[in-house]
């Protein structure tokens, strides 16, 4: 294991793949009188130099190294600043570089022509300087200003469009669930974003700082080596309770039940920007944190943190399930694959989550940052593939399109291929082995309720591959929809989008394929990476925690000669096999779905509608469009119930209380102000008088 | 006795030669007064070579004693002076930086500049001072100075007024300093200040009760240059009237020159003598702010209102003065408040110098719109406000915070350690009621004018330097509170507190 500490070397390029980016953000507003492709090329090279920052430090990675960069920050509290880029940060840190500069090159075909583009670039380079900072960081303290950077940076650009046009809306017109709109315009879809967000970030918030106030420290490899802190917070029965609330924050930002209502309407911003941000990587900050701090809470497995990671499982289940039914009736192609990232994200963190609940801790672990790898990839990919369908279109709704394949072949292929990945067609692609993957760990976990985690994993596999189906189906294949019609007979001819828009989202999609291809082997390679990485930084083998060389760990197991022995063999056993039964479980899956997909939407054996023409679908079918009623739900209980509520209370007590206190305080204030005017005669006699009263009285009082 | 090589030594030479080259050049020059680019060239040289050394000086590594008390000579080469000096460098190369386009349209540059030069030397020899004697004479060299430079507008009856105000005190804190100076050398028979804190702590008790005279006429004789309640009257009416730039350095400037002698003389000397006359500093304290935040409240002009503002401040500074023998970091905090202030302060005068400039108008009325019309004045300008009232993550915040911190901290060993916190923070809170009001009027209100205005590029400069400051050294303030511990003889204090 090679250690690069403090800023010489390598080290330094650690701080400098979050900070390029902030430099970048910071350059952009000067290039106000540019033209639009200087600032365009300009935002382009930021990101290409803190992917290729990031790409020196891969090897690092690969070979188990790590930099560990500290300066002291607030010394008044003992707070250091540093970067820690071990193989997960080096991985993720890689993932989100070059899918940014994917996207970046994307944008400046995609963003060509629009107003504001500098505030556009400033936003997308700030955001990626603020996740590449929750990525590196070394302590939580850090991870939490990059945590806000990233929250503000999706605000700012779900609402970039602030004039509210009526086609930058989600949601169809006029659609409303007990009384609430489910329609949203673009600055109220940032305001709802921020707002849910914050609800996570005020739970993470509370629980980074209970952490801090037993352990004085918010540095995650601090927090492990010495362990007295869990101890303590364990007697008081405050160290699952805290655990979850630092989970709370990866809720909100990773859209998982209760906290998903936000992801949907964050589809009003640019595509790109919902590729960048609400797909690839800003909601997979939550699924890192879980990565980050898990192995944390399971190398203090003494203390049973098993709650803790049951309810990791049965978030990310519930929220896998939900917005999977939902993604089966959505008429958009967006809020399609917002749903579906919500649901993936579920998968992510229901493997990590059974990680925890395994004693082979690595396979789920792997299994679940496998996943979060594929799917950025290919959901990447999917997003910037629907932008320029809907860069055609000029409409968000699948049933305006249908029979694309004829015109739009690339985008066609690579959708498809993509979609394969996503719908985790057997063998060739990336998403199958992923999902493979977390079926095997959850199948392999020592969970008592694991089969019914199964079940769910499964049911979502299959409705999974069925939207994914459907999607194709209602856009590529079919006759032409009105709408199409209508823009050909105006003497718009449907065509492909120009190289620049296409060439991105192609190289995503072939690359999902390609590692798909060798997916097995690519799964072995992270699997012996993680698992060398978790028994070297944390002590986890296959045979439980170990206490590390050196740490003040609490020992749970006093054969340590035995354990010892296990770090050094345990790379060795590492060896990944197939779990006949997961496989299977996986392509029936993708069959069953896709093959039900396949008929009604690609083969159009039978209208969907007629066949779905009863009471019970229908009664569904509104369920579900409702999004089970959840997001009235909240506006219910989140805002329509406390203004009304509040309107009270600022009648009574603003109104009357406060508003017959403030003022008096304001008025003794001025009050005494304009006597300590008066003072101020403006003749020097009254100083003079003054001051020599000054020394008399100070005089005596150091007499007294 | 004096190694020409020291710092304070070499930094009176580079700015001494340069303060009277200025006037001898514009002796040669024939065409008058056309000269203020190049004299304000020259001066931040200078400025910046002096700045360059001081700062050397503390990291090439010669080990500086934090504050050379021991010397026997009249001035001591210690990182105290060198913290002083840099806030004082960094004042007057702001001052200087921005006179050029603040001096553009009036006459007698070279005087101006020199002056500067000067007054700036005296603030610098203040901070190196071992000697009662050096010490006065620094009082002097940094004060006449700048009694000329308050009436530069000389045509301006305003700015005569506050010139003489100015004088008058001047005039008469300087008698009393000479007169406490020469109360201890008579109970001490030592001009040195080491000498004389020894020979106080040993001292005869039914003599106290005149040294403690002594230690009143001193926070007298330099609370008049600190601005502190109630030797502070001339002050809003000084700083109101003198021109703009040369309010700047008396706020940000030689207001801290004051605190710097009251460390050197009335903390850290007197100390020997009762720990308790703390509490007398303690309650000034609590005037000083709350006169300060009270005055400021319900004026109309900037500048006044920056005047009471910095009296406000410097009540604040002096609560980490008062607890300095109860806490391990009350000096610290109060050093790096010092710096702190400096820049702030420098930066809203200088924004307000910049207003008059181009709008020719200083009441608040004509900084409505601001936010439109002079967009990186007004920015900076609400930013030095806001780090004035302390709004983290600006440098303010962490100098308040530390200085309140310490204030809590010695609650352990007095009683009335904690009010002063609890004080100052309801007076933080008063200080935004004005401080806010001025940031409204700027974004939130349209006055009758609004077109955009150019805006002066020297201010520009100065103010976006200003700016970096505060929120670099608000997300980071390690490097400048190291700075400041270095300059705190901590050793020294507990030990003669132990006494």
């Amino acid at each position: 294991m090679v250690e690069v500490l403090g800023f010489e070397g390598i080290g330094i390029s650690a701080w400098l793949i979050w900070m390029t980016p902030f430099i970048g953000a910071a350059f952009i507003p000067i290039l106000r009188k540019r033209s639009e492709k200087i600032k365009s090329y300009v935002a382009v090279a930021f990101s290409i130099i803190s992917a290729l920052l990031a790409l020196s430090i891969l090897p690092l990675g690969l070979s188990n190294g790590e930099i560990h960069s500290q300066i002291p920050w607030f010394s008044a509290l003992n707070i250091d600043a540093g970067v820690l880029a071990d193989p997960l940060a080096i991985i993720m840190s890689n993932l989100v570089a070059w899918i940014s500069v994917a996207i970046f090159v994307y944008s400046i075909s995609y963003m060509h022509g629009q107003r504001s583009l500098i505030r556009y670039w400033f936003f997308m380079l700030f955001f990626i300087g603020s996740m590449q900072l929750i990525v590196l960081s070394d302590n939580l303290l850090m991870v939490f200003f990059g945590w806000e950077g990233v929250g503000f940076a999706s605000y700012a650009l779900i609402g970039f469009w602030y004039t509210d046009r009526k086609k930058d809306y989600v949601g169809k017109e006029g659609h409303t669930a007990w009384g609430i709109p489910q329609w949203t315009s673009p600055t109220h879809a940032g305001i709802k974003a921020f707002l849910l967000n914050r609800a996570g970030d005020v739970m993470m918030l509370s629980g980074m700082f209970m952490i801090f106030m037993y352990s004085g420290t918010f540095g995650f490899r601090e927090l492990l080596a010495d362990q007295t802190w869990a101890h303590v917070m364990m007697q008081q029965n405050l160290l699952v309770p805290a655990a979850v609330l630092i989970f709370g924050g990866a809720i909100g930002k990773s859209a998982q039940f209760p906290l998903n209502e936000w992801l949907l309407e964050a589809m009003t911003g640019p595509t790109s920007v919902s590729a960048l941000i609400h797909a690839a990587t800003m909601v997979k900050a939550g699924v890192f944190l879980v990565a980050r701090i898990g192995p944390l809470f399971f190398a203090l497995s003494v203390f049973n943190m098993n709650q803790f990671f049951e309810i990791v499982t049965w978030v990310g289940a519930i929220t896998a399930l939900l917005l999977a039914t939902q993604a089966i009736v959505n008429p958009e192609i967006k809020k399609v694959l917002a749903y579906s990232t919500g649901s993936q994200i579920g998968y992510m963190m229901m493997a990590l989550g059974i990680a925890g609940l395994s004693t082979n801790f690595v396979d789920g672990y792997t299994a679940g940052f496998f996943h979060l790898i594929s799917h950025a990839l290919f959901k990447a990919s999917l997003f910037m593939a629907a932008g320029a369908i809907l860069h055609t279109v000029h409409s968000r709704f699948m049933n305006d399109m249908g029979g694309l394949k004829k015109n739009m072949r690339k985008t066609y292929i690579f959708f498809l291929l993509a979609s394969l990945s996503l719908a985790s067609a057997p063998l060739i692609t990336l998403g199958f082995w992923s999902k493979d993957a977390i079926f095997a760990s959850i199948l392999e976990s020592n969970y008592e309720f694991s089969s019914y985690v199964f079940l769910i994993a499964v049911t979502v596999a299959i409705m999974t591959a069925f939207y994914t189906f459907r999607m194709v189906g209602l856009v590529f294949f079919g006759k032409p929809s009105q709408n199409v019609v209508n823009i050909e007979n105006k003497g718009h001819r449907i065509r492909e989008v120009d190289k620049i828009m296409w060439l991105p989202f192609a190289i995503l999609a072939i690359a999902s394929i390609a590692f798909g291809v060798v997916g097995f082997a690519f799964e072995g390679q992270l699997h012996h990476i993680f698992a060398t990485y978790l028994a070297s930084s944390f002590g986890i083998t296959e045979d439980g925690v170990v206490p590390l060389e050196g740490s003040e760990a609490l020992q749970s197991s006093p054969e340590l000669t035995e354990s010892d022995a296990a770090i050094t063999g345990g790379s060795e056993q590492d060896s990944l096999e197939l779990n006949p039964f997961a496989v299977v479980s996986s392509v029936a899956a993708f069959g069953v779905g896709g093959f039900l997909g396949y008929l009604f939407y690609i083969k159009r054996i039978a209208d969907p509608e007629k066949v779905s023409d009863n009471v019970v679908s229908k009664a569904l079918w509104k369920f579900l469009y409702n999004r089970w009623y959840l997001n009235s739900i909240l506006y219910w209980m989140g805002v329509v119930i406390p203004l009304a509520a509040y309107r009270r209370i600022y009648k009574y007590f603003e109104n009357i209380l406060m508003y017959g206190i403030n003022p008096s305080v304001q008025h003794s204030m001025v009050v005494m102000s304009r006597v300590a005017k008066a003072v101020q005669t403006g003749n020097v006699q009254t100083y003079l008088y003054v001051f020599s009263a000054g020394i008399i009285l100070i005089t005596m009082l150091l007499l007294s | 006795m004096i190694d020409i090589f020291s710092t304070p030594a070499l930094v009176t030479i580079i700015l001494g030669s340069v303060a009277l080259l200025i006037p001898i050049l514009d002796a040669l020059n024939k065409e008058r007064g056309a000269k203020n680019k190049v004299y304000s060239a020259i001066s931040f040289g200078a400025l910046a070579l002096a700045l360059i050394v001081v700062i050397y000086r503390i990291f090439s590594g010669e080990n500086l004693p934090a504050m050379s008390l021991t010397n026997t000579g009249v001035i001591g080469d210690d990182i105290f002076g060198a913290f002083f000096s840099i806030a004082f460098l960094i004042v007057s190369i702001m001052v200087t930086v921005s006179s050029w386009s603040y001096m553009k349209k009036r006459s007698n540059h070279a005087a101006y500049y020199s002056l500067i030069l000067l007054s700036s030397i005296g603030m610098i020899l203040i901070g190196y001072s071992t000697d009662f004697v050096m010490l006065l004479v620094a009082w002097e060299l940094m004060s006449i100075p700048t009694y000329a430079l308050a009436a530069f507008n000389k045509k301006d009856p305003i700015s005569n007024e506050a010139s003489i105000k100015y004088f008058l005190f001047g005039a008469l804190s300087s008698a009393i300093i000479v007169l406490a100076m020469g109360i201890v050398y008579g109970l001490t028979g030592t001009t040195n200040i080491y000498d004389s804190i020894v020979a106080m702590s040993q001292l005869n008790p039914d003599l106290i009760p005149f040294g403690l005279l002594a230690v009143g006429l001193f926070i007298a004789g330099f609370g008049f240059k600190m601005g502190l309640v109630p030797f502070h009257m001339w002050l809003p009416d000084t700083y109101s009237g003198a021109p703009t730039t040369v309010a700047t350095l008396l706020a940000a400037g030689t207001k801290k020159a004051g605190f710097a002698a009251a460390i050197r003389v009335i903390v850290i000397g007197m100390i020997a003598l009762n720990v308790h006359w703390t509490f007398t500093l303690a309650i000034i304290a609590i005037f000083t702010m709350t006169l300060g935040n009270l005055g400021a409240l319900t004026q109309k002009s900037i500048p006044r209102i920056l005047a009471y503002s910095s009296i406000a401040q410097a009540g604040y500074i002096l609560i980490g003065l008062a607890v300095a023998p109860y806490s391990d970091y009350g000096l610290d905090a109060s050093l790096l408040q010092i710096m702190n202030h400096a820049v702030m302060k420098s930066a809203a005068f200088i924004a307000a110098a910049g207003v008059i400039i181009t709008l020719a108008g200083y009441t608040l009325e004509k900084y409505k719109g601001l936010g439109f019309r002079m967009p990186i004045t007004a920015f900076v300008f609400a930013i030095a406000l806001l780090a004035l009232a302390g709004v983290p993550p600006l440098s303010g915040f962490w100098g308040k915070y530390l200085i309140f911190g310490a204030a809590i901290d010695s609650g352990q060993t007095i009683w009335w350690g904690p009010y002063l916190a609890i004080a100052g923070i309801l007076n933080s809170a008063l200080s935004l009621g004005y401080y806010a009001w001025i940031i409204r009027k700027m974004y939130m209100e349209e006055g009758e004018n609004r077109v955009r205005q150019k805006e002066p590029k020297s201010i520009v400069a100065v103010l976006l330097f200003a700016l970096g400051f505060m929120i670099i050294f608000g997300i980071w303030y390690g490097p400048l509170l190291d700075l400041a511990s270095m300059a705190v003889p901590n050793d020294l204090i507990h030990l003669i507190s132990a006494k």
